[in-house]
């Protein structure tokens, strides 16, 4: 299941041009943690056209392809275009909570890193 | 923009077991009003309810006792006043300890506790205490931010409906509650700064609410709106961040460098708190184990199908509530080292029973060592069973929370 939230105050997307196959954090800063079963992984972009980028592109279905761990879980995107940001929770990822999780990273720690290192095609304007 | 009139508070806390030298850290490294610290996270509530079932003296944070020990005359002596929730579950049991500590050490400072039903809280408690003279205020479980809300509060004169005051200083708290996060620790582009032994934060609050985040003079690590930016995303859900003192919007946060290390904090609105708050509960939910195996080279998949079958036979006289497997593929082929040609395969049993899963699970780990897949190895013997917590949240009305008794 995924949803996105209900107001969402975009910025104007890039122009389409050529891309190349980089992972996510050469763009792109995140933090994980968790909240008892639910974790949530906030992104941010580095400059004003990132974001332009971000905003668009890494959508609740890309983080689900991106993160396969979430795929089957309901998450929810949240924007924060005054931070440049956006806040993925994802539900129910960490089972009943951190101390009785199961997962190798209980707390979800590093799933903003392990989002980073995700390889996607990042507009070349952007890697100057 | 924070000038003079500010309110300087530091946080030398993030966690339970955060660097124990940063209470010294903090009150020798710059001028400060007030000096905050957070001991509890769901795990701590968990691991001191268990200390307290067993002692009814204990379910405090005693490393704060001994970092007050430490520098309890240092902060006398610097005039800062010193506000924390390492009373955990017991504030009364830490107040009593501390007033015990000052007059041993001939200290004489005001220390206040704020008791809270075990329940999540907000700042005014806090802001009575401090008001009323308190040098000292220790508390149980406050929500993160109000650690900062409540010093801010105190000082300006805050009223309750003060709602846009109010949400600035929670986001200032929220900034400051996980310590060295906010200032280059666990940052995405650690290696753009000197992450080696980052200071820990300071919001220098002004009395609008707005802030400048920075740290003390000289300390390493960062304070950029990339840093500060990081820590608004940790933990957090919707942008209506709700507390039980005020509702802060966290889609009006605005962010701007205001000069090295400094990090100005303005524009944010804050409204009403909802009618009720979502309260986490901590609870003994049974009691779980496991083992690692370790799967070198070649048939890495039939290795771990031999021994997952081993070992569910071996428990299936008395099979476990629940049993996962996970196996992760970290082996390379060919590989020159002989680590990174091994698999990694974990076993996790849970159990309302800790015998059926204490000695007989690691007890049927063990008995196959020589008798399993080839290059048969643990990378650490099997133990005890241990408790676990199962956090179920719940709704408590705001008022419930706004309700507290401090007491000098």
């Amino acid at each position: 299941m995924t949803r996105d939230a209900v107001s969402e105050a975009l910025p104007a997307p890039l122009e389409p041009g050529a891309t190349r196959r980089l992972p996510l954090g050469t763009v792109a800063g995140a933090r994980s943690g968790d909240k008892g079963g639910t974790a949530n992984i906030g992104v941010w972009a580095r400059t004003h056209d990132a974001w332009s980028w971000l905003a668009h592109s890494l959508t609740v279905a890309e983080l689900q392809r991106l993160l396969p761990e979430t795929a089957g879980l309901t998450v929810t995107r949240h924007v924060l275009d005054n931070l440049h940001a956006l806040n993925f929770v994802v539900d129910g990822l960490l089972g009943e909570g951190v101390a009785s999780s199961t997962r190798f990273d209980p707390q979800a720690k590093a799933a903003g890193e392990w989002l980073r290192s995700r390889h996607v095609d990042i507009p070349e304007t952007l890697l100057s | 923009m924070a000038t003079s009139g500010a309110l300087r508070i530091g946080n030398s806390s993030g966690f339970y077991g955060d660097r124990y030298s940063a209470v010294r850290e903090m009150l020798d490294g710059g001028p400060l009003h007030v000096l905050t610290g957070d001991y509890l996270a769901e795990l701590t509530m968990l691991i001191l309810g268990r200390q307290r079932m067993k002692d009814p003296q204990r379910g405090y944070a005693t490393t704060f006792l001994r970092q007050m020990r430490d520098c309890l005359a240092l902060a006398k002596d610097h005039g800062v006043r010193i506000v924390s929730n390492a009373g955990g579950l017991n504030p009364a049991g830490l107040a009593t300890a501390l007033r015990e500590l000052s007059a041993e050490l001939g200290i004489d400072v005001h220390v206040a506790r704020v008791e809270g039903d075990d329940l999540m809280l907000g700042g005014w408690g806090i802001a009575e205490c401090l008001r009323a003279g308190a040098d000292v205020v220790v508390t149980g479980r406050v929500t993160d931010a109000s650690l900062v809300v409540g010093p801010a509060a105190a000082h300006f004169g805050w009223a309750r409906d003060d709602w846009d005051a109010l949400a600035g200083a929670t986001v200032a708290g929220h900034v400051l509650e996980c310590g060295a996060q906010a200032t280059g620790g666990n940052y995405s582009f650690f290696t753009e700064i000197d992450a080696r032994h980052p200071g820990f934060p300071v919001a220098e609050i002004d009395r609008d609410g707005s802030s400048v985040i920075t740290k003390h003079a000289g300390s390493a690590g960062a304070v950029t709106v990339e840093t500060v930016t990081a820590q608004l995303l940790y933990e957090i859900g919707e942008p209506r961040y709700a507390g039980p003192d005020v509702t802060t919007r966290f889609d009006t946060i605005c962010l701007e460098q205001a000069g090295p290390d400094r990090v100005a904090v303005t524009q944010v609105r804050g409204e009403p708190p909802p009618e009720t708050l979502k309260v986490s509960l901590n609870t003994l939910g049974g009691y779980r184990n496991q083992v690692t195996f370790v799967l070198c080279g070649l048939d890495i998949d039939a290795k771990a199908a031999l021994v997952r079958e081993q070992i569910e036979a071996a428990l299936s006289a008395r099979p476990p509530r629940e049993i996962h497997w996970t196996l992760a593929r970290t082996d390379h082929p060919d590989a020159a080292v002989e680590e990174e040609a091994s698999a990694v395969l974990r076993c996790i049993v849970k159990d309302a029973d800790p015998a059926t899963i204490g000695r007989a699970f690691s007890g049927a780990a063990v008995e196959i060592a020589l008798a399993s897949y080839p290059g048969f190895h643990l990378t650490a013997p099997p133990d005890e069973a241990s408790p676990v917590g199962v956090y179920s949240p719940t709704a408590r009305a705001s008022t419930l929370l706004r309700r507290q008794a401090p007491t000098s």
